[in-house]
C-alpha cells in the first residue's frame, strides 16, 4: 500500500515536470512574471513530494516490525473484547434492518368474503358476497413525515367490483402533541369511524352500525373528508386527552350517495369539525374513553343549476369501554340542518346505537342495537339511497381461528320505518328492491395479511 | 434436544442471545435495564402492546401459567415484555397496565425503548408486526433464553402448552 502511494507521488512529480518541460513550445506568449510564479510552485510540489516520500519509508519501517510490536502489546480484556463483538453484531444487525427497509415497502391489509340470506350491506341481494380486500401502505418518509394509503377493491351497491383509494394521507408529526394530516381521512367522529377502519377482520362485530357504516355501504354520515386535519394527544392526570380539528371539502349527494369530493370542490362549500375526548388510563375505571364531537358541512347534490342543498349540523357524543374482557361502544348523534335550496324550515334528526361485546377466551360475542330516526322532509337524508329511518337488532360472535383470521356469524331483523316514494333523484325503496322488514343469517370469514 | 423441537428450523437461524439484542430500555418505573444483565437465569421474552385486547391478554395468561410451573420447582425466571409501541407504550403505561392486571412479580419487566430498538429487536428474534393506525398486528410468540443469555427456544400459536417447554 505505501509502494503504491510513493508510485503514485512520483508518478505526480514527473507529470509537472513534463509539464514545465513542455513550457518552451508556448513560451513566446508568457510572460516571464508567470514563468516565475510556476517556478515557485514546481519548487513547492517538490517540497511536498520528498516530505511524502520521508512519511511512507517511515510508515513501512513500521509496518515491518508490525509482528513484534504487536507482540509487545497487552493481551486484550476478554470483557471489553465481548462488549466490542456485542457491539459490532448490533451494527450488522441494525445495517441489515436499514437494508431490509429500504428493499420496498411491505404490503399488508385485509380481506373477507360472506355468505348470508342477504349482502350484508345491500339487502336486495344474496347469498356468497365478496367483500373487499384492502391494501394498506404506510411508507416511512423519515422520523416525523408519516403517510398512509389504504386502496381497497369492494363489491359496489351494483354488485361490480370497484376500485377505491379510501385512505390517503401525509403527514408531519411536530410531536405526540401534534400531528397535521393533508388528504382523504376518516372524518374524526364518534369512535367506530376512526377506530376500526376498513379492514373487517379488525372489529369484533361483523359489520359496522349502518348509518355509521361507510357512504358506499349504506352509511348516511360524511365518513371521509378530504381536507387538513390536526390531531394529538396529551397525558393529563391517571388518562389522556385527545382532541381531532379538520376542515375539508363539503360533502356532496352524488346519485343518491355521499361523495367526500376527493378532487376538489366546485362550489367552494366546506365541512369543518371536532371532537374532544379523554382516555382513563389504570383505576377503576381503565379502558374507558368518552368524547363529544360535531360538525358543520355544507352539503350540495348534483343539481348543476342549484347545487347549494343544506347546511348539516352535527353534535354528537360517545362512550367506549375496551378493556381485555369488556367492548362496550355507545355513539349517539343529533341532526339540526338548515335548507339552502329555497324548501322552508329547519330539520332535526336523530340516531344512536349501543353495542356491548365479552371478550371470551373461546370467542366474542356481542349485542347491538340501532336506531336512526331521519327526518325525510330533510333533503339531506331523502335524498339518500339508504337516507330511511331503521331500528336493527342484532345478536353476533367472532371466532379467531388463528391470528391473522376469524369467522364471525350475526342474525339480524331490520325494519325501515319511512315510507319512501320515488324522487327526483332516486327511486322509491321498493324500486331498488329495499325491503320494509327483513331477518338476516350473515357469515364472513376475514383475515389480515 | 428437548428445547430445540420447540422451534422450528426457520426461528432457529436466526438464533441470537440476549447481549446481542439492543441493551437500552426503560422499565415501567423508568429504570434503565440491559437485556444482557439478565443472565444467571433463564428468561422468557416476548413483545405485546397496552392497548391489545387480542392476542397480548392470551399471551399474559401463558406467562402466568408458566410462573406457576417455575414457582413449584423453585426456579428463577424473568418474564420480559418488550413493547412494540414505543409512543403509546411509556414506563408509566405499562405501569398502569401491570398493576390493573396484578402483574406485580419482580421477575416480570415490561420495557419501552426507542422505534430503532424495538424494531431491531423485533427484527432479530423474528417477532414480525406492522401498524394500522393505532393499532399493531402482531403473532403470539415467545424466545426462551437460556442461563447463559443464549436462545433456545420459540414458542408461538402452534405450541398449545407454552410451559410445556420449560
Amino acid at each position: 500500500m505505501f509502494n503504491k502511494l510513493l508510485i503514485s507521488a512520483r508518478a505526480i512529480a514527473l507529470g509537472v515536470a513534463l509539464s514545465i518541460a513542455s513550457l518552451p513550445a508556448a513560451a513566446d506568449s508568457v510572460s516571464d512574471a508567470k514563468l516565475e510564479e510556476m517556478q515557485k510552485k514546481l519548487d513547492q510540489s517538490m517540497k511536498m513530494i520528498e516530505a511524502l516520500g520521508a512519511r511512507v519509508k517511515e510508515l513501512e519501517g513500521h509496518a515491518s516490525n508490525g509482528p513484534a510490536a504487536a507482540g509487545a502489546a497487552p493481551a486484550p480484556n476478554p470483557q471489553r473484547l465481548e462488549a466490542v463483538e456485542q457491539k459490532v453484531a448490533q451494527i450488522e444487525t441494525a445495517n441489515a434492518t436499514r437494508q431490509s427497509d429500504d428493499s420496498g415497502l411491505p404490503i399488508h391489509g385485509f380481506a373477507d368474503v360472506n355468505v348470508g340470506n342477504h349482502n350484508l350491506y345491500f339487502p336486495y341481494a344474496k347469498g356468497t358476497n365478496v367483500g373487499s380486500l384492502d391494501f394498506y401502505l404506510a411508507p416511512k418518509l423519515g422520523d416525523r413525515v408519516v403517510s398512509l394509503a389504504e386502496l381497497i377493491f369492494e363489491t359496489g351497491p351494483d354488485g361490480h367490483v370497484g376500485t377505491d383509494l379510501e385512505r390517503f394521507q401525509i403527514g408531519y408529526q411536530f410531536n405526540d402533541q401534534a400531528t397535521v394530516w393533508v388528504g382523504r381521512f376518516h372524518t374524526p367522529y364518534g369512535y367506530v369511524n376512526t377506530a376500526l377502519h376498513h379492514g373487517v377482520w379488525l372489529a369484533d362485530a361483523l359489520r359496522r352500525p349502518k348509518f355509521v357504516n361507510f357512504e358506499d355501504k349504506g352509511g348516511v354520515m360524511p365518513a371521509h373528508t378530504t381536507g387538513v386535519w390536526v390531531t394529538g394527544a396529551q397525558r393529563e392526570g391517571d388518562g389522556k386527552f385527545l382532541y381531532d380539528f379538520y376542515v375539508g371539502n363539503g360533502q356532496q349527494i352524488q346519485g343518491g350517495t355521499l361523495d367526500m369530493q376527493t378532487g376538489g370542490n366546485l362550489h367552494g362549500a366546506a365541512i369543518a369539525g371536532t371532537r374532544l375526548s379523554y382516555q382513563f388510563i389504570g383505576g377503576a375505571v381503565d379502558g374507558l374513553l368518552v368524547g363529544v364531537n360535531g360538525f358543520t358541512d355544507k352539503v350540495n347534490d348534483d343539481n348543476a343549476t342549484n347545487p347549494a342543498l343544506i347546511r348539516l349540523n352535527m353534535v354528537g357524543a360517545y362512550a367506549v369501554y375496551d378493556t381485555d374482557t369488556w367492548e362496550h361502544i355507545i355513539e349517539a348523534y343529533s341532526f339540526h340542518d338548515k335548507s339552502l335550496n329555497g324548501s322552508p324550515g329547519t330539520h332535526r334528526s336523530e340516531a344512536w346505537f349501543a353495542q356491548f361485546g365479552y371478550r371470551a377466551s373461546w370467542g366474542v360475542p356481542y349485542i347491538r342495537y340501532e336506531r336512526a330516526m331521519l327526518d325525510q322532509s330533510d333533503p339531506y337524508f331523502s335524498e339518500q339511497t339508504f337516507g330511511a329511518s331503521y331500528y336493527r337488532s342484532a345478536l353476533g360472535v367472532r371466532f379467531d381461528i388463528n391470528a391473522k383470521s376469524s369467522i364471525k356469524f350475526e342474525v339480524a331483523h331490520t325494519r325501515n320505518t319511512d315510507d319512501r316514494p320515488a324522487t327526483d333523484y332516486r327511486p322509491s325503496d321498493a324500486e331498488i328492491g329495499l325491503p320494509q322488514q327483513f331477518n338476516e343469517i350473515l357469515a364472513q370469514y376475514a383475515v389480515r395479511f | 434436544m428437548l428445547l430445540a423441537a420447540w422451534c422450528p428450523a426457520e426461528d432457529r437461524r436466526g438464533s441470537v442471545s440476549l447481549g446481542e439484542l439492543p441493551q437500552g430500555w426503560q422499565d415501567d418505573r423508568a429504570r434503565d435495564l440491559a437485556l444482557a444483565g439478565l443472565r444467571g437465569h433463564r428468561v422468557v421474552l416476548t413483545m405485546a402492546y397496552a392497548a391489545c385486547h387480542r392476542l397480548c391478554p392470551a399471551t399474559m395468561d401463558e406467562f402466568k401459567r408458566m410462573q406457576r410451573v417455575v414457582d413449584a420447582r423453585g426456579e428463577i425466571v424473568d418474564f420480559v415484555i418488550v413493547g412494540y409501541d414505543p409512543r403509546n407504550d411509556s414506563p408509566s403505561v405499562w405501569h398502569q397496565y401491570r398493576l390493573s392486571r396484578g402483574l406485580n412479580r419482580e421477575n416480570w419487566h415490561f420495557l419501552s425503548g426507542s422505534q430503532t430498538a424495538t424494531e431491531q429487536l423485533a427484527h432479530q428474534l423474528g417477532f414480525p408486526f406492522w401498524t394500522y393506525d393505532e393499532h399493531v398486528m402482531h403473532e403470539s410468540r415467545a424466545v426462551i433464553f437460556d442461563a447463559n443469555g443464549v436462545q433456545r427456544a420459540v414458542l408461538g400459536s402452534q405450541n398449545s402448552r407454552w410451559f410445556d417447554a420449560l
